[in-house]
Order: C-alpha cells, then sequence, then structure tokens
C-alpha cells in the first residue's frame, strides 16, 4: 500500500503546487460550455427541438457531455506527466525504488483521478449556473461516474505515454481522437438521429456511456438510452482493463 | 567479501556494443571509480548493476544479489545519483526527501528526522521548503545525494556526480562523499571523466574506454604503468655534483645546467629520505621540484588520446543528444 498511497500523494501534491495551471485546463470545456451550448440553446428553445433533446433544454441535455468532456481531457494531462516525468528524470527515480510497480502506478492513476475529478467538479457546478434544469441531487452520483471515467482514460493514457518519446506526439494523438470521441458520444445531439455507421462508432465510444451515465442522475430517464447498470459496467470493466495494461505495462519499463 | 561482482558483463543496444565485455570486483567499503571518457560505457554499466537496463549476457552481483533473477533485493539496498537530473522539480526538498522516503518503507518521526539530519548534511536544511525548480544544480546534486542516503543504502552508485559544477561546489561534494564513507563504511561506486575526481576519492580505479576495462588499481599502481615519479634537486654547489645512491633512488641524472633529475616510485615518500640523505652527505639542497605522471598520461599511454580530448563542450554535446532521444 506505501507505493500507492506515496505516488497518490505525490499527484495531489503536484496539482496543488500547481493550481494556476487549473484555470488553463477548464477554459477548453468552458469555451463549449457558454459559446457552443449558450448559443445554440436559444436556437433550440422551442418545443420541437426540445423533444428531440428529451423535452429538455439544449444546456441540459448538454451538461453531461461537457462535463465528460473535462474529464476525457484531464485524464490526458495525467498521461503528459509521464512524459515530463521521464524528461526530467523522476521515473528513473522510482523504476529503481524496491517498491511495487503496479501498485506505484495505480496510485499514480488514483492520484491523477481525484485531480480530474476535481476539475470536472468544477466544470460541473459553473454549469449548474447556466442551465436550468440539472438536478443537484445527481450531482454525488454524477462524480462517481466521472470517477470511472477518469480511472479508464488516465490508465488509457499513462499506457500510452509509456510509449511514447515526445510530449508533441501525445499530444496530437490526444487532439485526433478528442473531437471524434466527443461528436460520437451522445453528447450534442442523441444517437437516435445519427446514421447507422455512426450510430455503430457511437456504440463502442466509451464516452458514450459516460455521458448516458451521467444523464441518469443529472437529468432524468426521458434522454437516457442505456440503463444504468450497462453504462457503469461497460465503464468499471474498461477501467479495470485499461488499469490492468496500464499496470502491467509499467512492470516492464526500462529505461532509455 | 565483495559488494559488487561483475563477469563478462556485454550490453547492446540493438547491433551496438556499448559495454564489451567487464570483469570487475569492488570490496565492501571500498570507493571503486571508473574513469573513462564520454561515451565510454560507464553510464550503461551503472544502469545494469542498478536493474534499470537489462544486460544482455554476463553476470552482476551487486550486495549480495544477482541484477537478473532478485532485481528487488538489489533495488532494497542500493541507493543512486543519476548523471541526470531525477528530482521532482514542481515538489520542496522536503518533499522529495519525504517521498522517497515513503517509497522506501519509512515513516513516522524516524522519517522525519532522518531528512533534518541528511538535509543538514548537505547544508539545504533551510531551502526545505522551497521547490526545487528554483534550485541551482550544486543544490540539485546535493538534495541527490541527500536522497540516495535516506534509506542507508549498502551500494551507493555516483554517476558523473559532479559533472557541470564549479570547483568550488565539486570540491564541497568531495568532502560529503569523503565522509559519508568515513562514518557509514558504505561501499560506493562512483563514475567520473575527472582524472582529480577519481584520484581524490577511489580506493581504487577502472579505467574505461569504448566498452572496455583498459587498467584497473589504486592511482599510484596505474601510474606506474607509464613510469615512475620524478623529482629534480637544485644544489647549492654548482659544480662537481654528484648523483645521489640510495635503493629507493631507480635513476640518477645529473641534467646539463646542474640539476639532479632521480626517478623514484613515489616521490611523497621519497623526498623526506632524499632530505635526510642530503644532510649526511653535506649537499645543500635549494630547489626542489617534481613530477608525477597524471592519470591523464596513463590514459594517453594506453589509448593514444587524452581524455581531456572531450572535455567539457562535448559533455553538453552529449547531454543535449540525451534529451532529444527520448
Ligand atoms: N539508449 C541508448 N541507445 C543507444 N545507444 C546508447 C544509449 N545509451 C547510450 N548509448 C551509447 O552507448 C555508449 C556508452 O554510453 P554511456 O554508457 O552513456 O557512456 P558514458 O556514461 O561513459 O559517457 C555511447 O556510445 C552512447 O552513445
Ligand atoms: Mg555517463
Amino acid at each position: 500500500m506505501r507505493a500507492l498511497t506515496t505516488m497518490a500523494y505525490r499527484q495531489l501534491k503536484r496539482f496543488i503546487r500547481a493550481r494556476s495551471r487549473v484555470v488553463g485546463m477548464i477554459i477548453n470545456p468552458l469555451i463549449w460550455l457558454v459559446f457552443f451550448g449558450l448559443g445554440w440553446s436559444k436556437v433550440f428553445d422551442n418545443p420541437i427541438a426540445r423533444s428531440i433533446f428529451g423535452g429538455v433544454d439544449y444546456l441540459t441535455f448538454l451538461a453531461p457531455g461537457i462535463f465528460a468532456m473535462t474529464i476525457f481531457n484531464q485524464s490526458f494531462i495525467g498521461g503528459v506527466s509521464v512524459i515530463w516525468d521521464k524528461q526530467f528524470g523522476f521515473l528513473k527515480e522510482v523504476l529503481v525504488a524496491p517498491a511495487s510497480r503496479k501498485e506505484g502506478i495505480l496510485g499514480r492513476i488514483l492520484g491523477d483521478s481525484l485531480v480530474t475529478l476535481t476539475q470536472g467538479m468544477i466544470i460541473l457546478l459553473l454549469t449548474f449556473l447556466l442551465a436550468e434544469n440539472l438536478k443537484p441531487s445527481g450531482i454525488l452520483p454524477a462524480l462517481g461516474i466521472g470517477f470511472l471515467l477518469a480511472v479508464a482514460f488516465s490508465g488509457f493514457g499513462v499506457s500510452l505515454a509509456l510509449r511514447m518519446e515526445s510530449m508533441e506526439g501525445f499530444q496530437m494523438i490526444m487532439m485526433v481522437l478528442m473531437l471524434p470521441l466527443i461528436f460520437l458520444s451522445g453528447a450534442m445531439y442523441p444517437i437516435d438521429t445519427m446514421p447507422s455507421w455512426m450510430k455503430a462508432l457511437a456504440y463502442i465510444n466509451p464516452l458514450t456511456y459516460a455521458v448516458d451515465g451521467t444523464r441518469h442522475f443529472l437529468v432524468g430517464e426521458s434522454v437516457t438510452k442505456f440503463a444504468l447498470t450497462t453504462d457503469v459496467g461497460v465503464l468499471a470493466l474498461l477501467a479495470v482493463f485499461l488499469v490492468g495494461i496500464a499496470m502491467l505495462e509499467f512492470e516492464k519499463a526500462t529505461i532509455g | 567479501m565483495y559488494a559488487i561482482e561483475v563477469e563478462n558483463l556485454v550490453k547492446k543496444y540493438g547491433d551496438f556494443e556499448a559495454v564489451k565485455g567487464i570483469s570487475f570486483k569492488v570490496k565492501k567499503g571500498e570507493i571503486f571509480a571508473f574513469l573513462g571518457p564520454n561515451g565510454a560505457g560507464k553510464t550503461t554499466t551503472v544502469h545494469v548493476l542498478t536493474t534499470l537496463l537489462k544486460l544482455t549476457s554476463g553476470r552482476a552481483i551487486v550486495a549480495g544479489h544477482d541484477v537478473v533473477k532478485e532485481p528487488m533485493e538489489v533495488r532494497k539496498r542500493i541507493g543512486i545519483v543519476f548523471q541526470d537530473p531525477s528530482l521532482d522539480r514542481e515538489l520542496t526538498a522536503y518533499e522529495n526527501m519525504y517521498i522517497h522516503g515513503r517509497i522506501y518503507g519509512l515513516g513516522g518521526n524516524e522519517l522525519k528526522n532522518k531528512i533534518m539530519q541528511l538535509l543538514k548534511f548537505v547544508e539545504l536544511w533551510e531551502f526545505k521548503d522551497k521547490p526545487v525548480k528554483y534550485f541551482s544544480g550544486g543544490m540539485q546534486r546535493r538534495l541527490e545525494i541527500a536522497r540516495a542516503l535516506l534509506h542507508e543504502p549498502e551500494v551507493l552508485f555516483l554517476d558523473e556526480p559532479t559533472i557541470g559544477l564549479d570547483p568550488q561546489t565539486r570540491s564541497h561534494i568531495w568532502e560529503y562523499i569523503k565522509t559519508m564513507k568515513e562514518e557509514h563504511d558504505m561501499t560506493i561506486f562512483l563514475t567520473t571523466h575527472y582524472m582529480d575526481e577519481a584520484e581524490q576519492l577511489a580506493d581504487r580505479i577502472a579505467i574505461m574506454d569504448h566498452g572496455k576495462i583498459i587498467a584497473e588499481g589504486t592511482a599510484d599502481e596505474l601510474k606506474k604503468i607509464v613510469g615512475n615519479d620524478v623529482i629534480y634537486l637544485k644544489l647549492e654547489a654548482l659544480e662537481d655534483v654528484k648523483c645521489l645512491k640510495a635503493e629507493f633512488i631507480r635513476g640518477c641524472k645529473i641534467l646539463p645546467d646542474g640539476r639532479v633529475r632521480l626517478e623514484v616510485v613515489n616521490a611523497a615518500e621519497a623526498l623526506p629520505k632524499i632530505f635526510d640523505l642530503a644532510k649526511e652527505q653535506n649537499v645543500k639542497i635549494i630547489e626542489v621540484t617534481y613530477h608525477r605522471p597524471t592519470l591523464n598520461d596513463v590514459f594517453l599511454y594506453l589509448t593514444g588520446r587524452e581524455i581531456r580530448d572531450e572535455g567539457e563542450t562535448n559533455t553538453l554535446a552529449s547531454r543535449i543528444r540525451v534529451r532529444m532521444r527520448r
């Protein structure tokens, strides 16, 4: 447990040190929320549009997507920090230590996920200021869904970062993945209205289940597509799988 | 009893053989140095011995355990200061120490006291709450040394501990290393491309070049490969100068300018005897100079090149290369 708690502690410490960067991190989802969400919400402010979006206003429909996007973004930043550790050499210090590497990397992923969740929470609270129909009682369980997503993508980010040499390459992969995953998650328009090939992609997109699960709690059954157990089950399995891979990868890691 | 035993160690990067079958042993409690120019394979060897790189063939036992078969047992017993920085720059000196201690299984007041003691030892206690990114190179190095000592390793690896530091900081760090050896009876494996560093610190030195150990021994033994120490005496009497004779004097010549040139094994030990001898024979010495072969002379003799051929500028270039490679 030592390696786990210590590495989690380190990630949290680093986050607290770099508080000022938090602003930078949440600016992107905030732009989407305000300029995209608020903008379209006026266009969609009529009964026909409302019926497409499950009977709620557009910002309420969009909010879970913005939350999931924030988590997704921030989880990859955790991966970037692995590359930093490679470049600034701290990774060697970890690799030479007589501690369980599996535990250490798990601690790191959990620590990063807590950090990620903090950012997600900030965005979520800001969303509440704009959207009308979100349920405050859904915040805590929504954070639970967010945590599963954060763990899954942190695990993925770590595995990817361990294989990458440069920050640029890593960031490019992240940029390339981000928009399609967001668009294909049902966050911005319902999956049911998509062409069937897009629908197929949406079904294999993990973000879909995070968005849907979050909607269960924040909006209501009327806008969801899957059963809550399906959403949670898919995310939990994915988290276990991706973290498992990260742990195995880190176990084998050498320098140079 | 040996702290490190290495037999026919080979390490290849792809097709390139960086370490070409080296063998050596380091005794417990000894400071052993790898001296060699850039690219000799020193860092590669250190990384193999500290379980960070897999060896290609051969065998290496560190602190009683095989680095391949029991890496965890080796890791428990070693400390290392890497050639390149390895601190968490965002965190403070104290936090870096604390995290290291926790990972190595320390905790509570014991850990707190040790951190205090070691940060005081390397004179960083007053900066303990400063993020490491604001530290100078020398301060970072000192912190790395303190950190490597925190879990009281049996064998300490120092990979170019004073590379790129100013002379004052270097001699400072040498003092720490000497104190460490004396107070903790620790085995220290050191690599360096500075001759003075190897000479100042090491009990025994292995000279490395192109992945091979080309000579090994104490500094004195190595210098004997090149030849004896040379002493020049200027005597008061310029005429009728005679050679001094004694069994420790290996050679004697009168130079055209009247000076006496003596060859001895060890000038430092021979000089007092020479003064005694001069007194006995009523010869008055008015000036003494002596020249000892340097380790650079040894390297030159063995390879035809100087260690310093590739001086500071190359060190910098190789660091930039390292950065780019990653
Ligand atoms: N990761 C690597 N991949 C390929 N070649 C390497 C790698 N690391 C070091 N080398 C090469 O191996 C040789 C020995 O390097 P190194 O062990 O760093 O030497 P030293 O520490 O004595 O300067 C050099 O020629 C270097 O370029
Ligand atoms: Mg080196």
